[in-house]
């Protein structure tokens, strides 16, 4: 119980669910919502009031059920024990009522005051589902509220019930299992000794216990109570021969049954008619054609960043270039002049990014994510990705590190294994983002040819794949395959993606914006104490020994650091030259070994803050090293190369 | 002990005659009895928990290129799961004659 009087109301429920929908459409936008970094996933925290009386309710990550084995399942189970909540809200697709109802027979063990959503009703409704909202809450012995939280249809009737249950301090029972297997239980609730961590009830405890066969936990057990741990062992026997399977799986067959019941009893399915979206199914999971519709996604998000992301960018820096020369104008060369600059190139770069890239792309992947196709591309590409020792849940996360690395690697949040997660984060960092590809485009498409950025953009994703294959064999652990489940394909809810946009960016505009802006105007205090030539003298070694490029180009070098453009626009002031006469001042071979160091060389600061953010310094750091080494030695090699020719 | 030993292998080939295969060896659409989901702890659990358990009738969907994942859909609880060939091959399955449409 929270110590204060404040309510402790917590949303639980499988993945893809409408929790956070349901979520957000009761927290609103005016909620406090700040993030809890748990271990890797981060659980929501938002005080709500309602008629007078504050709520405190928490958004855990969605799950499948209650004995934990991946990351953000952890968080649910440790919150749910530390924290013991007042009231559970068991969030359930009620177009999927069968399966979710094995968590909801497992919440019930817990006893806790719980009231039971039916989101989605509509979807049910049009796969031909007739609940009998009457006879579940029968059935169930918990408050059962039909909700559709993309309307907001069900929320105030959903916050009467949260407030007339919590005052009834109302506990369920649990729902009996087959007698045997009951008797197994109640016999090891007995035995449980008086200084056992008892969680919730003895029978919940007894149950997690028994499931722990092969668990950690387990160990635990042994260890500390051998004697308790041998009769543990025989009731598991005794189970497993009841059904001839392990007992583990003797318990959730249970619940499976138990489910399947309450289902048969409660739910009426007609024969829905095939839908507009089922067609298109057929289509988009279609092996060739499915292909096919990734690649034209991938082409029009490319097309959609190129004639309206650049030009549009290009368009919004105007303003800010000219407020930039006339504060030169105003304040001459002197300090407060290239601090403002400095300011101004901060702000003004954010507006580049936010807009242009961040914005559409957000949109655009909030609609693939919402109609279900995320994980038919993973289910697509799933095969390509072994090749390299992911698998296809990785994909949408490079598909969105193309726009923007920052939010790819806050995404790859949905990765279970940590290992996944590392090895996906530190690949999207040499995926070239939307401000790589303007480089790119602009370098070496528009001053040596088409040809070449293509071959550009081959050769770097044949280097990912590559430091992929390497990453995997370091990070050794064989990946257990694709698990996946692929929803129904939805109509999505502009409301819900505008949301989902507006709190990714909200994110983005606390956490990255500012680093942007302070590192901008630190790099004008440098410049105006003529750091610039220091820097050239100290990476001389690197940039002219090495590489074989002009030292002047340096100190562009930490602008890129900033923002990868601005290389390509300090390298003009550097050199003293415009974009027309770029290839007097330097070779086409120079060229394409600058592109190549810039494109590789570091993770932009707003990319290396999140990622030290989400995976801690030491992930951080490596990916820094990871990408400093690999540039260094790329652009050496096409150095050597084109001094061949 | 040798007796039931026997005959449990007598029963097991029995299963095999009867057409029991992995889920990887049987043909789209047609409907088939999860009998039993070999493999470790960890999958085992995961698929119970993702609602794929012995005896639910699962029908094979559709599949991606190049030794990709299959897609398989649970008809007893209507979910539809992308299962590496790995994981599929370790569900073991036999044929429903009559589904009772």
């Amino acid at each position: 119980m929270s110590g204060n009087n404040i309510p402790e109301i917590v949303f639980i429920g499988q993945p893809n669910c409408g929790k956070s929908t349901l979520f957000n459409a009761i927290a609103g936008y005016k909620a406090q919502t700040s993030n809890f970094p748990g271990t890797t996933v981060a659980h929501l925290h938002s005080q709500v009031l309602w008629k007078g009386k504050v709520y405190s309710i928490v958004d855990l990550p969605g799950t499948y059920s209650l004995t934990p084995q991946e990351p953000q399942e952890k968080v649910v189970l440790t919150h749910i024990f530390k924290e013991k909540p007042d009231l559970i809200v068991n969030v359930i697709d009620a177009s999927l009522l069968c399966r979710s109802l094995e968590l909801t027979v497992e919440l019930l063990e817990l006893e806790y005051p719980m009231v039971v959503v039916l989101n989605m009703m509509d979807l049910a409704e049009k796969k031909g589902m007739k609940i009998d909202i009457r006879a579940l809450e029968e059935k169930l012995g918990v408050p059962v509220i039909k909700t559709v939280a993309t309307r907001g249809e069900g929320i105030s009737e959903l916050m009467d019930r949260i407030e007339r249950t919590l005052g009834q301090r109302h506990r369920p029972r649990h729902l009996s299992y087959y007698r045997e297997v009951e008797n197994r239980i109640k016999k090891l609730t007995e035995m449980l000794p008086e200084d056992f961590p008892v969680v919730s009830n003895p029978r919940f405890t007894a149950i997690r216990a028994i499931e722990a066969e092969t668990l950690s936990v387990d160990k635990f057990i042994a260890e500390n109570n051998p004697q308790l741990k041998s009769a543990l062992e025989k009731i598991r026997e005794e189970l497993s021969a009841l059904r001839n399977a392990p007992a583990y799986e003797v318990l959730a067959a249970e619940r499976h049954h138990l489910a399947l019941k309450i289902f048969e009893d409660c739910c009426r399915v007609r024969h829905a008619r095939v839908s507009g979206l089922e067609k298109l199914d057929d289509f988009i999971m279609h092996p060739v054609l499915g292909l096919f519709l990734l690649l034209l996604i991938f082409a029009g998000m490319f097309y959609l960043i190129f004639r309206v992301g650049s030009p549009l960018e290009s368009w919004l820096l105007q303003p800010w270039e000219s407020l930039r020369s006339g504060i030169h104008q105003r304040y001459g060369q002197s300090l407060l002049a290239e601090l403002l600059v400095g300011l101004v190139q901060g702000i003004g770069g954010g507006v580049a990014i936010v807009f242009p890239y961040f914005i559409p792309l957000l949109l655009l992947m909030g609609f693939l994510e919402d109609i279900g196709y995320l994980a038919r591309a993973g289910f697509l590409m799933d095969a390509f990705m072994h090749r390299i020792g992911l698998h296809g849940k990785s994909v949408p996360l490079f598909i969105l590190g193309f726009g923007c690395n920052v939010p790819a690697i806050m995404a790859t949040r949905i990765l279970e294994s940590r290992r996944d997660r590392i090895i996906t984060a530190l690949l999207i960092p040499f995926i070239p983002c939307a401000a790589r590809t303007t480089i790119i485009l602009a370098l070496l498409a528009f001053l040596l040819g088409p040809w070449w950025a293509l071959g550009f953009y081959l050769v770097n994703i044949i280097v990912v794949a590559v430091l992929g294959a390497v990453l995997t064999r370091i990070f050794r652990y064989s990946s257990p395959g694709l698990i996946l489940e692929i929803p129904e394909l939805r109509w999505p809810s502009l409301k819900n993606i505008l949301q989902k946009t507006f709190y990714n960016l909200k994110e983005f505009v606390r956490f990255a914006w500012p680093i942007l802006i302070a590192g901008s105007v630190f790099l004008s205090l440098l410049s105006y104490l003529h750091f610039d030539r220091l820097v050239n003298s100290i990476l001389a070694p690197l940039v002219s020994g090495l590489l074989g490029l002009p030292a002047e180009l340096g100190v562009t070098l930490i602008f890129g650091f900033l923002r990868k453009e601005l290389s390509l626009l300090m390298m003009f002031q550097a050199l003293g030259v415009n974009f027309d006469n770029l290839l007097q001042a330097i070779s086409r071979a120079q060229l394409l070994t600058f592109v190549t160091f810039v494109n590789f060389f570091i993770p932009c600061l707003a990319t290396l803050a999140i990622l030290w953010k989400e995976l801690g310094r030491r992930i951080a750091m490596i990916s820094l090293a990871l990408n400093l080494t690999l540039a260094v030695l790329i652009s050496w090699l096409v150095r050597l190369v084109f001094s061949v020719f | 002990m040798s007796e039931a030993e026997k005959q449990r292998i007598k029963e097991a080939s029995s299963e095999l005659k009867a057409g029991v295969c992995s889920l990887l060896e049987v043909p789209q659409g047609e409907v088939f009895r999860i009998l039993e989901i070999k493999g470790g702890p960890g999958l085992h659990r995961r698929l119970l928990a993702l609602g794929f358990h012995r005896g639910d009738l699962v029908t094979l969907d559709g599949e991606a290129l190049m030794g990709g994942p299959v897609l398989v859909r649970n008809l007893t609880t209507d979910t539809r799961l992308a299962l590496g060939r790995g994981i599929a091959g370790k569900i073991l399955v036999e044929p429903v004659k009559d589904v009772g449409e």
